[in-house]
């Protein structure tokens, strides 16, 4: 087989800037996506239907429907709606953000309820009120059961943003596909885009794990 | 308070970083211009295009090159009109054409159909294509007939889909149909299919890209009619009114021969073209 690394070398600075936006917009996108989510999260938790209603079907539409649709439809439908244009890294963000939130939502939830009753109750008869007992009964105990969750979240996330690549923001896939248009040659763009992502994706596992490792310490 | 804040923050962050990159994409999307920068007043023209067609419109780095740009180059001048081109890919560019708001045309070997002429105007034709078959070295296929019950890759939704889909039948599991023609071609180095069918512009580029993989092209004149491609505007569109005459000029004055020649290092017909848009 023959592999050419001049394509590689010549497309190394793109590439570069590619996985910077990558990074950029997994980043935002995760941020975005686990406040949001928490929101959600707290939502479908609600005693009131008003608020646990809409967030549920929230829940459901974007675990139901594949990322991929849910980018066209971002790219086409809702940002032009909204800004009055198509603009690929909105929606690319919005997206991948809007997405997140419902994985994360459900992380919330989860962590939340593995708590035991008891503590609820415990905090209560102490004289804590439900936000005090959340900030200091429940959250710290319950983030730490999150964290595994969040980062396969998380690394999960990175490997989807190469899915927005379909609406031509210039990232990592975006910069691969190029490449292959412009020489007709498989393996070097996607051998190439392949371990950039690994080298990504390892590194985010490695500081997950350092994270994991020290919030298990500190709360021992 | 606390969820006001953190609110607050998210829609900050986002508009920072929205706001950063939409200057970034403007500059690594949009490769050519007229060049002499932007003088206030003047309208510059925005035309989209899918840059990964090589050697048609393709990337080369950052720069948005090929045929198609060369060509478009030569009919600006001509018009005298400023211009950006701006590679969105081939669904964007469709739709957003189609609106006409952002992008006043599009180029992209956009193939002239009767179907595509009920939602777009076309320019006249500026270029005459093919479709042609891909094959190993020493294959005994002489033309598309040959290829009955044989497996071929091409990329869906082309014409070469609609013509094989003739010769092979609808339904049949030997038509692959891929999103690209790079994923067809890929699947004829695997050995998956006996042939491809593409562009001859397509099939003549990777030929040159990959010579020691041993394949050779085969002509069908009879089951592959000619195609012309056309730029692309909006419906009613007055760009086109502006264009045409200068699209006509740079045919007939030898501009259109030179770029044709650098590309693909022979004489156009331009007679065809000609009588084609006289039609």
């Amino acid at each position: 087989m023959d592999f050419r690394y001049d394509i590689i070398l010549g497309y190394a600075p793109l590439l570069g800037k590619g996985v910077l936006l990558t990074i950029g917009l997994s980043l935002l996108s995760i941020l975005i996506g686990s406040l949001f989510g928490l929101v959600i999260g707290f939502g479908r938790m609600s005693g009131q239907w008003l608020l646990r209603v809409p967030a549920k079907a929230y829940i459901h539409f974007f675990r139901g429907t594949p990322l991929y649709v849910q980018i066209l439809i971002v790219h086409f439908g809702a940002v032009p709606l909204v800004i009055g244009k198509t603009n690929p890294i909105v929606a690319a963000i919005a997206a991948l953000s809007l997405n997140c939130a419902a994985y994360t939502a459900e992380i919330y939830r989860a962590g939340i309820q593995s708590i035991d009753r008891g503590q609820f109750e415990a905090a209560y008869s102490s004289g804590m009120t439900k936000a005090q007992t959340m900030r200091h009964i429940i959250l710290p105990q319950a983030v730490r059961r999150m964290l595994p969750a969040f980062g396969n979240e998380f690394v999960v996330l990175i490997k989807d943003s190469s899915l927005v690549a379909i609406i031509a923001a210039p990232e990592l896939m975006y910069w691969s596909n190029a490449m292959r248009g412009q020489y007709y040659r498989v393996w070097e763009p996607y051998l190439a885009a392949a371990f950039i992502y690994l080298i990504l994706t390892y590194t985010l596992s490695k500081i997950l794990a350092r994270v994991e490792a020290r919030m298990g310490a500190r709360v021992k | 308070m606390r969820l006001k804040s953190v609110l607050t923050l998210m829609t900050l962050t986002t508009f920072l970083f929205t706001a950063a990159c939409g200057t970034e994409s403007a500059t690594t999307g949009s490769g050519t211009s007229t060049g002499s920068g932007t003088a206030g007043g003047e309208v510059t023209y925005k035309i989209a295009t899918d840059a990964s067609y090589a050697p048609m419109e393709y990337m080369d780095k950052d720069k948005i090159t090929g045929f198609d740009i060369d060509f478009l180059a030569e009919v600006m001048k001509e018009a005298g009109l400023k211009y950006e081109v701006v590679n969105v890919g081939w669904d964007t560019m469709l739709e957003s054409v189609k609106q006409g708001k952002e992008y006043q045309a599009g180029i992209s070997s956009v193939s002239i159909t009767d179907e595509r002429k009920q939602t777009y105007d076309y320019s006249i034709p500026y270029f005459e294509s093919t479709n042609m078959i891909l094959v190993k070295e020493g294959s005994t296929v002489k033309s598309a007939d040959d290829l009955k019950g044989k497996k071929v890759a091409v990329q869906g939704a082309t014409t070469a889909d609609t013509i094989m889909s003739g010769i092979l039948g609808k339904e049949s599991t030997d038509l692959k149909r891929f999103e690209s023609n790079a994923l067809a071609l890929m699947e004829l180095e695997s050995g998956g299919v006996e042939a491809v069918v593409a562009d001859i512009a397509i099939v003549r580029e990777y030929i040159k890209n990959n010579p020691g993989k041993k394949f050779q092209s085969v002509r069908d004149d009879k089951n592959f009619q000619a195609e012309y491609y056309g730029i692309l505007y909006p419906k009613g569109s007055e760009l086109k009114a502006k264009l045409d005459p200068a699209v006509k000029k740079v045919l007939e004055n030898g501009k259109f021969a030179e770029v044709y020649k650098k590309w693909f290092g022979e004489e156009p017909n331009v007679k065809k073209l000609l009588e084609a848009a006289a039609k």
